[in-house]
Formats: structure tokens, C-alpha cells, sequence
């Protein structure tokens, strides 16, 4: 796999490089601005291009930006965000911005190797990627109402739509609960089916129609 | 949004004040330079009397009262209020004509008597008694020290005003270091600890300690986290009062509905913080003395004024002299905004700010 990355702190850049090699991801060309992003996404075609949310010039969200300019011109690469701290508004502007292969992940979560790993491959292969934290907001917004729209919904059952959330597969799913992935398969249809939504095989757009159910109940 | 939309524009660059001084810098320039060409003609053609004095004589002449003119228009303008004003624009005409005076008894040949002595000592007198008369004034005339106050209350509010927006700019820069500095290194630390983690795959029991370290510090990051949000949260530069509101939104126990649509121009920085402080007390204030009460939180500009309204239907009675809502009423009082805080017992808890923008 080949990604690139757009990391104004050097001690972060090239951390992350030695992480990805030592996991066999290739990092092709790295950045240090929005601008310089946009650049290397057009001339390499990477799979991933991994960026940090508060870049140069403005070191606001030229990040974000960046990256929502780069899905638009490349679809084909996926983008998965680095920030050290989530926004539940800059994960509707990213999931907003196209089709499948966006993730928006804290910084520190580059420390469990293999969830990171995974995450990239998922982003890599048009899926999502969003970071516990987001989807722990957006679900206890979620039930601030007067009715809990959660409440049909047993322990399991919130445990997995939490991670269905964050754009994981039924066997990473299974991996992360270590239950078999039928038992999962079996939740994911009790919550389809207890929330009201139409049932689907695509992660991502499970991931949309989650999100969108517990935006629209809070 | 580009960076210069999100912060107050910088006052404008100072052409203004560059303009009369180079004004008179020129005028000097070509003054002497029409001195020098007279001279060297007088020089060329070997006339007897030295006629170029008479030229000298105008371009200094003309060069003390622009300057004179230009140290009295600074002067005037650089003075705290009206009154002091016209008595340093007195001050510079009054020295103007005294150069001039004294200019002209140099031409007329210098030694003998020194007659430019009466004037000056008149007009001495003169500035005298207009500074004193004005002094005087301001003590017995009711308007002229209503004037005089006005005056030091816009200078006052003034100053106060920077004193808030630099003190929310060095909030900022601690952000901004936290984010860069601390906060990065803890990161940076993650990932090392990561990449020993995996390379203890085949030792489980130091790997477990490995894990442990990292939870730690991947605590601290979340600590450092929440203090940065605290002090200066970047949705809040980032997006605006509305994002920001609906993330304290997001972030509170209880339900708590924000209504920014009458938010329809950016406040200014300093006016978005004190604003986003308010809702953050004020929601802080609902989830512990209201739990569960729903919070309606609305934002709009009207004219020139953000109006910044928090209302829960919980029990009511609060206190007002309690130590949040007082630090609010500082906050808000500070830019010349109004608080109003109303709580009836049983008829839940209305706060509302009015903040000029």
C-alpha cells in the first residue's frame, strides 16, 4: 500500500514513517502545508493520504480543508485525518465531502499499532475510520432527549453499533468483542431492525445511515 | 474561511502619519536644494551683495511654518482630550512664531538689541493663561468636566478593551504551545511506545507494561486535552460562536438545544470568546444545579449588539452573587456588554448577555 503524509511537526512526520514501514505501508512522498498536500496527492495517486488537522499557514483547519479539496479532485484516495482533538462538525464536513474512504482519527491512537493499521487499510479499501471519541459524542447526544432512541437497544447491542460507528467490519468487530462474527452478524440485524433502518451490506453506508439515525435523534 | 476572516483585521497601516512628514522631509530637500543652486549661481556670476540670503531667508521661513504647522496638527491630535489639544496646538503655533521671530532677527543682522524678547514673553503669557484658564474652567463648568470625563471614560474603555484582547491572545499562544509542545511530544511518545509494544509481541508480560505505559500517557494527552479547551477551544477560532456552542452542546449530560440562526455575520474574536464563556458557565452551571432540565441555548446579532440567551426549566434560585455567575458578569462587563440573570424560584433560570460587536 502506498500513502502520503502532510505533518508540519517533524518529530511526529517522521515517527509516523518508521511506524508504517516497519508495518510494510510504503510512504511515498510527504508535506508540510495544505498546498504542498494537494501536490503530492496529484502527482503520486496514493492509496491514503494521512493528514494533520492543523497545518501552515494558518494552522487552524487548513488540514481539513486540504483534505476535502483532495477527495473532491482524487476519489479514488482515501483520507484518513490525524488531529489531537475530534469535532463532531469536522466529521460531518468530511463524511459530507464524498464517497467512501474518509476516517477522522485522534493523534494518540497511533500508539495501538494494529488498530491504526487497520484503520488506514479500511480507509484504503473506500471504508471508514472514525475515532471512538467522535462516535462516544455523537451517541450520548444522541439520548439527551426526552426519548432515548437507544433504549431498545441491549449492553451488546450499543458495544457493537459503537464500533459499526466507527466504520469497523463484522469480523473486526467479532476480533474486538472475541465473539464468533455469526454472533455479530446476528446484533447488526437486531439493531437494524430495532432502529428502523434499512438493512446494508456496504460499511460505509452502514456507517452513514448510524450516524445520520443518532445526528437526526439529538 | 481564511485566516484574515476569522481575526480583526489590523488597524490600518499608518499612511496617514507617514504622509505629512514626508511631506515635510521633501520640502526641506528641495528647499535646500534651490538654496544650493542660487548660492552656486551667485558663486558662477560674482554679484556684491550676497543675494542668495534672501532666498535662505524665505525657504527657512517657509520651512518653520510648515513645520510649525505640521507639530501643531500631531500635537492636537496626539493629546488625551479636546482641552489639552488646543493648548498643545497653542504651544506649537506660539513656538512657530517665535522661530519665525527669531529668524527674522538673524536676517536682519544679528547683535543689537534683542527686540523679539516682548513678543515672546507675550506669547508666553498668552499660553500661560490659556493653559490655566482651561484648567479653571474644567473645575467650575459643569459641561466642560462632563467633557473632560467623557474623554477619560473612551480612553479608559479603550485601553481596557486591549488589555481583554491581548490577555485572550496570550490565551492563545498558550494553545497553541500546549498543542505544538507538550501535547505533540506525549503523542510522539505513543507512537514509540507503540512500536516497542509490537516488538515485545513474543515477550506478553513486558508488552503489557509497555501497554500500561502508553494508557498513561495517552491519559495525560486527554488531560491536556480538556485544558486546552478550556483555556482557548480551536473549534472555537476554527468555526465560530455557533460550532463552538454546539460542541459545549454535544459535550453536556443533560439535553441542551442551540438556536444560532440569528447568527448571521462572524462577532469579532474577543466578542466570540466572552460569548462562548457564557454558554459554557452558564451550561456548567444548569448540569449542576438543574440536572437533567432541558437548556435552550439561543445566539443572534441584533444591530450592534450579540445577544447571547441560556434558559432552563429546572428549579430556578439562582444566586447571582455566586462565584461563576459573577466571573460572567466580569467577563461580559468588561467589553461594555449587559448581563441579566433571572431566576425565580420554581420558574427556572434565564441568562442573558448583550455584548456590542
Amino acid at each position: 500500500m502506498r500513502v502520503v503524509i502532510a505533518e508540519d511537526q517533524a518529530l511526529l512526520r517522521e515517527g509516523l514513517v518508521a511506524l508504517l514501514a516497519a508495518n510494510e505501508i510504503e510512504v511515498v512522498a510527504q508535506a508540510e502545508d495544505g498546498d504542498g498536500l494537494l501536490r503530492i496527492v496529484a502527482g503520486h495517486e496514493p492509496d491514503v493520504a494521512i493528514v494533520d488537522v492543523r497545518l501552515p499557514p494558518s494552522f487552524t483547519d487548513e488540514g481539513i480543508r486540504a483534505a476535502i479539496t483532495a477527495r473532491e479532485r482524487h476519489p479514488e484516495t482515501g483520507v484518513l485525518i490525524l488531529s489531537q482533538y475530534v469535532e463532531p462538525v469536522y466529521t460531518a464536513e468530511l463524511l459530507a465531502a464524498g464517497s467512501a474512504g474518509v476516517g477522522y482519527l485522534l493523534k494518540e491512537r497511533v500508539g495501538d499499532v494494529p488498530a491504526f493499521v487497520d484503520a488506514i487499510r479500511r480507509v484504503a479499501d473506500g471504508g471508514t475510520a472514525l475515532d471512538r471519541e467522535v462516535v462516544a459524542q455523537v451517541m450520548s447526544a444522541s439520548r439527551r432527549g426526552p426519548d432515548d432512541p437507544l433504549a431498545a437497544l441491549t449492553p451488546r447491542e450499543e458495544e457493537v453499533l459503537a464500533l459499526m460507528a466507527e466504520g469497523r467490519t463484522n469480523a473486526a468487530i467479532a476480533r474486538a468483542l472475541v465473539v464468533t462474527q455469526g454472533a455479530v452478524e446476528k446484533h447488526v440485524t437486531a439493531i437494524f431492525s430495532k432502529l428502523d433502518l434499512p438493512a446494508s451490506d456496504d460499511d460505509h453506508r452502514r456507517v452513514l445511515a448510524v450516524l445520520a439515525f443518532m445526528r437526526s435523534a439529538s | 474561511m481564511e485566516a484574515a476572516e476569522t481575526t480583526p483585521t489590523e488597524a490600518p497601516p499608518a499612511r496617514r502619519r507617514v504622509g505629512p512628514a514626508a511631506a515635510l522631509e521633501l520640502h526641506a530637500g528641495l528647499g535646500a536644494l534651490a538654496g544650493l543652486v542660487c548660492t552656486l549661481l551667485w558663486g558662477v556670476t560674482d554679484s556684491a551683495s550676497f543675494w542668495p540670503l534672501w532666498v535662505w531667508f524665505g525657504i527657512v521661513l517657509s520651512l518653520a511654518l510648515h513645520a510649525g504647522c505640521w507639530l501643531a496638527w500631531g500635537w492636537w491630535r496626539g493629546a488625551r482630550d479636546r482641552r489639552r489639544g488646543a493648548v498643545a496646538a497653542h504651544a506649537a503655533v506660539s513656538l512657530t512664531v517665535v522661530a519665525v521671530l527669531a529668524i527674522v532677527w538673524v536676517a536682519s543682522g544679528p547683535g543689537g538689541e534683542f527686540w523679539p524678547l516682548i513678543p515672546i514673553a507675550c506669547l508666553v503669557g498668552l499660553l500661560a493663561g490659556h493653559a490655566t484658564l482651561g484648567e479653571l474652567w474644567v473645575r467650575f463648568d459643569g459641561r466642560a468636566r462632563e467633557h473632560a470625563l467623557t474623554d477619560r471614560v473612551d480612553e479608559l474603555t479603550r485601553s481596557r478593551r486591549g488589555v481583554v484582547e491581548a490577555q485572550a491572545e496570550e490565551l492563545r499562544r498558550v494553545e497553541r504551545d500546549l498543542h505544538d509542545g507538550a501535547q505533540s511530544r506525549l503523542v510522539a511518545l505513543t507512537m514509540q511506545l507503540g512500536l516497542a509494544e509490537a516488538e515485545l509481541a513474543d515477550r506478553p508480560e513486558a508488552a503489557a507494561k509497555v501497554r500500561a505505559a502508553r494508557a498513561e500517557a495517552g491519559a495525560a494527552i486527554a488531560e491536556l486535552r480538556d485544558l486546552a479547551r478550556g483555556i482557548s477551544p480551536p473549534v472555537l477560532a476554527d468555526r465560530g460562536l455557533a460550532a463552538a456552542a454546539q460542541s459545549l452542546a454535544d459535550r453536556s449530560p443533560g439535553p441542551v438545544e442551540v438556536d444560532a440562526s440569528g447568527l448571521d455575520r462572524r462577532p469579532p474574536p474577543i466578542v466570540e470568546s466572552a460569548a462562548y464563556f457564557v454558554v459554557a458557565e452558564a451550561l456548567t452551571n444548569a448540569a449542576k444545579h438543574a440536572p437533567g432540565a432541558a437548556v435552550t441555548v439561543t445566539l443572534a446579532v441584533d444591530g450592534e449588539t450579540l445577544r447571547v440567551a441560556i434558559r432552563d426549566d429546572g428549579p430556578g434560585g439562582a444566586d447571582p452573587a455566586g462565584s461563576g455567575l459573577t466571573g460572567l458578569r466580569g467577563r461580559v462587563e468588561a467589553l461594555d456588554g449587559a448581563l441579566r440573570i433571572d431566576s425565580p424560584p420554581g420558574a427556572g433560570t434565564a441568562i442573558e448577555a448583550g455584548l456590542p460587536c
